[in-house]
């Protein structure tokens, strides 16, 4: 990788400053910027270290909502016994991430930068075109060997996947990114690839992400991620799907119900066609089961990722009956 | 002394340490703390890195490469292209062949594959050759590639005629054939991966030249630096204690191991260069993507009347590798009529090479899975089939087997396994979600056999070293020769020493084709009754000697003590013997090369495979036998597939360490549960170009995947395979896995998939 | 280190802390943590299968907990206590639990992923994540083996795990 300067930020605020040099890069478990440096993709001039500041690493959990500094451990908050007993379906997402030592290093704010595994984009040597790298350039993908791509959120110049699964169970339960004082729903926060593919996430020169905030709610209590992938463990999702359940005091009828997905498109994705085709609905199988299809609303597939249409409502069912067979 | 008569002394620790024990690697102590130095971890003076740039066409030339970038960045050294790095002389292939062409150019003008190295840089630090390696501009001409086996510029490819096997009359007796069932079967390229990347460290003193390499064959190896550089054989050193991995892979001198030699001589300074993990996906061959189509045609009992097998893999444009695609389809079953054939087809791709039971591997997963699928269109037992079909001997080359312990594996493997309560239709097993299946299959690999040789020393101190240039990649060779050493001298296990992975030990010919134990432990075992013997001998007639008065005409050795049979007289260590005597060593080299081999065979026996000895020579076919039994369950929604049990029963003859074995034969089966659910080299078809040259995304089984495996030896000791009775393990385990699954596959859920990796999109 | 080295401008003078004791290096702060150990301090315990996290191979401890060397800068952890496969037997030789339960169960056989699995191996013990076969097998399935151990791993971290809480 071409060489850069180093630099230690000890406060927020000096980080905030450093990172609107041009070529500035903050780094955090360093487990994206490290690896993309090595592609060739990432090619920063100066890496402002951001590990070291204190106070950021916090995991605050209370009835009415989950706190935690964007500093905080992936694998930290996954173990955590308050996120795991009110916000299952973020713990399940966390340690069914990547590997244990990965997530010793991740951090909650850097899982949100995290970029696409779409093979055409981690190799620039190869594969020159690429409208998230270079703009404009062409997609090298489209065309070629397609997967593991997106069938949601795709356009004309990006199928690359978002490939992440903590941000799915955020998006899910209405989670908040602080960006120091500007606020944004997660979901808000990631943007789909339309014509500017390399704009990802609507974070600002200068933004550093401080925090996230989960609102607690029953469906959030009764929640969880499932991952579907080729082998057990250590990879990236086919499908996933983060889902909550809230019952009606009759244990049958659906009160509130909370779908988002992912493995399958450009961002994580909220399904609410799904969630409206079931709110007030009765817990059975067959109900069930088509009302996922409408998950699929809108996919295009490139070929060699059209598994994900049928996959993915799968994923969302089992979800739903799995939560549904325990209290 | 045959392999029967090895005494096993009383106590249990002297059964560990013995043949057959189950003793704890003797290279453990090293491994477990980090400090077994692996090849590019030597330190040496004035060490520079070097990095390989690959081409990125498949097919074309390269016809410039901007260099002037590269040469000014920092700590760079030598940029090297197909101008400027030295000539090298054409080398011998590994049969001895000599080369095409009497000059050898390890980076290309003309590409013919997809990461074919073109240039390389030479800097001070890694940092230093990497950034500077990504400043080259190069520019090409491209051509059309053939992009893979099902690419229609293919053809129907070259025939290779000596794989031709027929008896009969297969044709007729098909058609004639009441019941019959056809079928093609595909498995895709795949890769070694062993977890130690390919590379190595050059250093040259003088005409000189040293080089740290992990490496199956460094006799072999030593002769390509030998023949490359025109300098003698002797004057090449390979040093190779520890590998980190072959599986088939680190047994050649290749083109990323000449330009580091060459770099090294250019610049006059050491040089180490390391295949980068997406390099060592094109920089050598994996097994070649393979196509079969198995035809069988039996009567209503079962009994198989005829099978026709076609075979076809993938080779490079311009290099020929066969893999033998009828070798276990020949010989698994019973038949009067049988014909096999086979082709290759030239691809844009690097010469595949050896993967883990070459031939056999892929071989097995036809003739397995079609064996099944016959099953179930008789409506029969798959295991029945294959007891009703057993060859009583070997069908192709129509002689005895030297021992067969297969229905001894069906058996015992069936048994463990509950193999009896197997509900036969498909889909008729499930738990919750997950359909269950059980599905089995029969796997053999050959028994290669070579003639070897071992030095044993008995030193002043009592010790014993042992010394060869053959290698432990984790197969255990150091324990097992400390074992023979140990118990045929009768000495503690700890007073042995092994030396192993130098070329300027005692010669040994390739690790490969799971031959290296039957051969080493064969040398060890004549080489340490040879130093035994001198020994004895000197005790009982050098005038110095206490047993002098002895009235004996032998002794025995035991715990490194020397004594006399009977128990009278003196009892001496061999220490205190040797100083006795004033004997500062006694050195023998055993070797089973007849006595009458010139030195020019003796060279050809190590250094290519031109004298392995056939394993149907003479009386007898040798080979090893193995069951498997596997539990699979299939997620019915997701099509996701997990093997959760395991049970083979496998025939390694009399095994030298059961535990080293185990080890071995549960590698074997996980790399064959990576081949059935998990790996394939995909290539973008548009470049010809594998997209997933990485472990993110070339699938590797993890601990996750793998459930506990059972393995049961059912082996006797087989005389006819080797000194010591042993038959081949490393090889084994693997062959029959993929066909295993692949039919538990189809009793879980009514889909037979026959293209590998059977991954979830297949069976949704 | 080389002498004929030229330090880039962006050089840093770091002192790393490993196994107790402290280097002095001066790098570049591309360099990472595991090319650090590996090139320049002759702790080549820790092993490089594919530079990239994906095998880990190069796990080692920081403040305790595993992490992959591979995707660490080295100047980043300029300041933590950091733990390799050679800093886990004790001064006098005696093996740690996990390792002499690697050895008696056969856990291993190439040896190269070994230094990685046997600190993945130490740390899953002491997060608490060996309590069932199963979830030995899902905690270190970061750990890839392209020899097979996984089954023997899986008995040496259970039954050092057993040895550890007693």
């Amino acid at each position: 990788m071409r060489d850069f300067s180093y630099l230690r930020a000890d406060t927020i605020e000096a980080a905030r400053n450093a990172s609107a040099r041009p070529g500035a890069v903050l780094l955090a478990g360093g487990t994206t910027l490290v690896d993309l440096a090595k592609c060739g993709v990432a090619e920063p001039s100066t890496v402002i270290d951001i590990s070291h500041i204190d106070g950021l690493a916090t995991i605050d959990v209370t009835t009415d909502r989950a706190l935690i500094g964007a500093l905080a451990k992936m694998s930290h908050v996954a173990d955590n016994a308050e996120v795991k007993s009110r916000f299952p379906a973020v713990s399940e997402a966390l340690w069914q991430a990547a590997s244990a030592q990965l997530r010793n290093m991740a951090t909650i704010g850097g899982n949100l930068m995290q970029r696409t595994r779409c093979p055409y984009f981690r190799d620039p040597a190869n594969y020159p075109a690429c409208n998230k790298r270079s703009p404009g350039s062409g997609c090298s993908a489209i065309g070629g060997v397609t997967r593991g791509h997106a069938v949601l959120g795709t356009s004309e110049a990006c199928i690359a996947t978002y490939p992440g699964d903590l941000a799915i169970a955020l998006v899910a339960f209405d989670a908040v990114v602080h960006l120091g004082e500007r606020r944004l729903r997660v979901e808000d926060f990631f943007l789909a690839p339309g014509a500017t593919a390399e704009r990802e996430h609507d974070i600002r020169p200068g933004e550093v992400i401080t925090a996230i905030e989960v609102p607690g709610s029953a469906a959030a209590r009764r929640s969880t991620y499932i991952k579907v992938r080729d082998r057990q463990s250590y990879e990236f999702a086919a499908a996933s799907a983060a889902v909550g359940l809230e019952l009606e005091s009759d244990g049958r009828t659906i009160r509130d119900i909370r779908v988002a997905l992912g493995g399958v498109a450009t961002k994580p994705w909220r399904a609410r066609a799904v969630e409206d085709a079931l709110k007030g609905k009765t817990l059975d199988e067959v109900t069930i089961r088509k009302a996922c299809e409408l998950a699929m609303e809108g996919a295009v597939d490139h070929g060699a990722n059209h598994y994900k249409i049928a996959l993915a409502p799968r994923v969302v069912a089992r979800a739903i009956l799995k939560l549904g067979e325990t209290a | 002394m045959t392999a029967h008569d090895m005494k096993h002394a009383g106590s249990d620790s002297a059964r560990l340490e013995a043949v057959g024990g189950r003793l704890s690697r003797v290279d453990g102590p090293a491994k477990i703390t980090g400090a077994a130095k692996y090849a590019f971890e030597q330190q040496l003076e004035g060490l520079t890195h070097a990095v390989l740039v690959g081409a990125t066409i498949a097919a074309g030339k390269v016809t410039a490469i901007d260099t002037r970038a590269a040469e000014t960045a920092p700590g760079v050294l030598l940029v090297l292209t197909p101008d400027t790095i030295m000539e090298l002389k054409g080398a011998s292939d590994w049969f001895g062949n000599p080369p095409a062409l009497p000059t050898y150019a390890p980076l290309a003008r003309t590409v013919t594959y997809s990461g074919q190295h073109i240039a390389a840089v030479v800097a001070e630090t890694f940092e230093q050759a990497v950034a500077a390696a990504a400043l080259l501009k190069v520019s090409y001409e491209e051509t059309p590639a053939i992009v893979d086996l099902s690419d229609g510029k293919a053809g129907d490819g070259i025939p290779i005629d000596m794989m031709t096997k027929e008896w009969g009359d297969a044709q007729a007796a098909f058609a004639a054939a009441p019941v019959r069932v056809c079928a093609a079967y595909n498995t895709p390229r795949e890769f070694q991966a062993a977890m130690e990347p390919h590379g190595l460290i050059a250093r040259w003193e003088g005409e000189e030249l040293t080089i740290w390499e992990p490496s199956q064959w460094l006799d072999g190896m030593a002769r390509t630096y030998a023949e490359w550089f025109g300098i003698p054989f002797e004057n090449v050193r390979l040093v190779s204690p520890y590998i980190g991995g072959g599986f088939g892979s680190k047994a050649l001198a290749l083109a990323h191991s000449a330009v580091a030699a060459a770099a090294a001589r250019m610049l006059g300074r050491p040089v180490k260069l390391v295949l980068n993990r997406p390099q060592n996906f094109t920089s050598y061959g994996g097994r070649a993507a393979t196509r079969q189509t198995v035809t069988i045609g039996a009567d209503k009992d079962g009994r198989i009347q005829s099978i026709v097998h076609r075979g076809v893999n993938e080779t490079s444009v311009d290099g020929m590798w066969v893999e033998p695609l009828g070798s276990v389809t020949s010989i698994m079953y019973a038949t009067p009529n049988f014909s096999s054939k086979q082709n290759v087809v030239r691809v844009n791709t690097v010469v595949p090479g050896a993967k883990r039971a070459p031939g056999e591997n892929p071989s097995a997963f036809g003739i397995e899975c079609a064996i099944d699928e016959l099953a179930h269109e008789l409506g029969m037992d798959p295991l029945q089939v294959r007891l009703i079909n057993y060859a009583e001997q070997d069908p192709q080359v129509n002689k005895p087997w030297s021992t067969r312990q297969l229905r001894e594996a069906f058996a015992a493997g069936a048994e463990a396994f509950g193999w009896a309560r197997r509900s036969h239709a498909p889909r008729s097993m499930r738990d919750g979600h997950q359909l269950i299946g059980w599905g089995m299959a029969a796997g053999t690999y050959p028994v290669r056999r070579a003639h070897g040789e071992a030095v044993v020393k008995i030193l002043a101190d009592g010790s014993v070293e042992v010394e060869s240039s053959s290698i432990d990649m984790g197969q255990g060779t150091y324990t097992i020769l400390a074992q023979t050493a140990a118990e045929t001298l009768g000495v503690p296990v700890e007073h042995v020493s092994v030396k192993l992975g130098d070329s300027h030990f005692a010669r040994a010919g390739v690790a490969g084709g799971s031959r290296l134990a039957g051969v080493m432990t064969g040398a060890v075992y004549k080489a340490a009754g040879q130093a035994l013997d001198e020994l004895i001998g000197l005790a009982l007639s050098d005038p110095r000697s206490p047993f002098q008065e002895v009235q004996a005409n032998t002794l025995v050795v035991k715990d490194g003590r020397i004594a006399s049979p009977r128990g009278d007289g003196p009892e001496l260590s061999i220490a205190e013997l040797m100083h006795a005597v004033g004997r500062e060593r006694i050195e023998a080299k055993g070797d089973s090369l007849p006595a009458s081999t010139t030195p020019e065979e003796r060279y050809k026996n190590y250094t290519t495979i031109a004298m392995s000895i056939p394993h149907t020579e003479g009386d007898w076919s040798r080979h090893s036998w193995c069951a498997h039994f596997v539990e699979v369950r299939v997620d019915e929604d997701f099509g996701t597939v997990r093997v959760s049990r395991v049970v083979s029963a496998l025939d390694s003859g009399r095994l030298y360490n059961p535990k080293l074995a185990e080890s071995q034969w549960k590698g074997g089966i996980i790399m064959g549960i990576g081949q059935a659910l998990l790996e394939e080299g995909i290539v973008d078809r548009r470049h010809g170009r594998v997209v997933n040259g990485n472990f993110a995304d070339y699938m590797l089984p993890t601990n996750a995947d793998i459930p506990d495996i059972q393995t049961i030896s059912v082996g006797i000791p087989d005389p006819h395979s080797s000194a010591l009775g042993g038959k081949g393990v490393g090889e084994l385990a693997i062959v029959g896995i993929a066909p295993a699954i692949a039919n538990a596959v189809f009793h879980a859920t009514g889909k037979r998939v026959r293209d590998l990796p059977i991954t979830l999109e297949k069976l949704i | 280190m080389n002498d004929q080295v030229t330090l880039s401008p962006t050089t840093l003078s770091i002192h790393l802390t490993i196994n107790g004791r402290d280097h002095a290096l001066d790098i570049e702060p591309r360099v990472t943590l595991l090319d650090a150990l590996r090139e320049r301090l002759n702790l080549t315990g820790t092993k490089k299968g594919c530079d990239h996290g994906q095998c880990g191979a190069c796990t080692v401890h920081v403040d305790g907990e595993r992490v992959l060397a591979c995707l660490t800068l080295a100047a980043q952890v300029e300041g933590r206590a950091i733990t390799t496969i050679e800093g886990l037997a004790d001064d006098d030789g005696t093996l740690h639990a996990v390792q002499a339960a690697f050895l008696e169960q056969d856990a291993f056989q190439c040896g190269y992923c070994t230094p990685g699995q046997i600190m993945s191996a130490v740390a899953c013990i002491r997060e608490g994540h060996a309590g069932s076969d199963e979830e030995i097998r899902e905690y270190m399935a970061g750990n890839l083996c392209r020899c097979g151990a996984y089954p023997h791993i899986v008995a040496a971290v259970r039954q050092a795990a057993k040895e550890l809480s007693a």
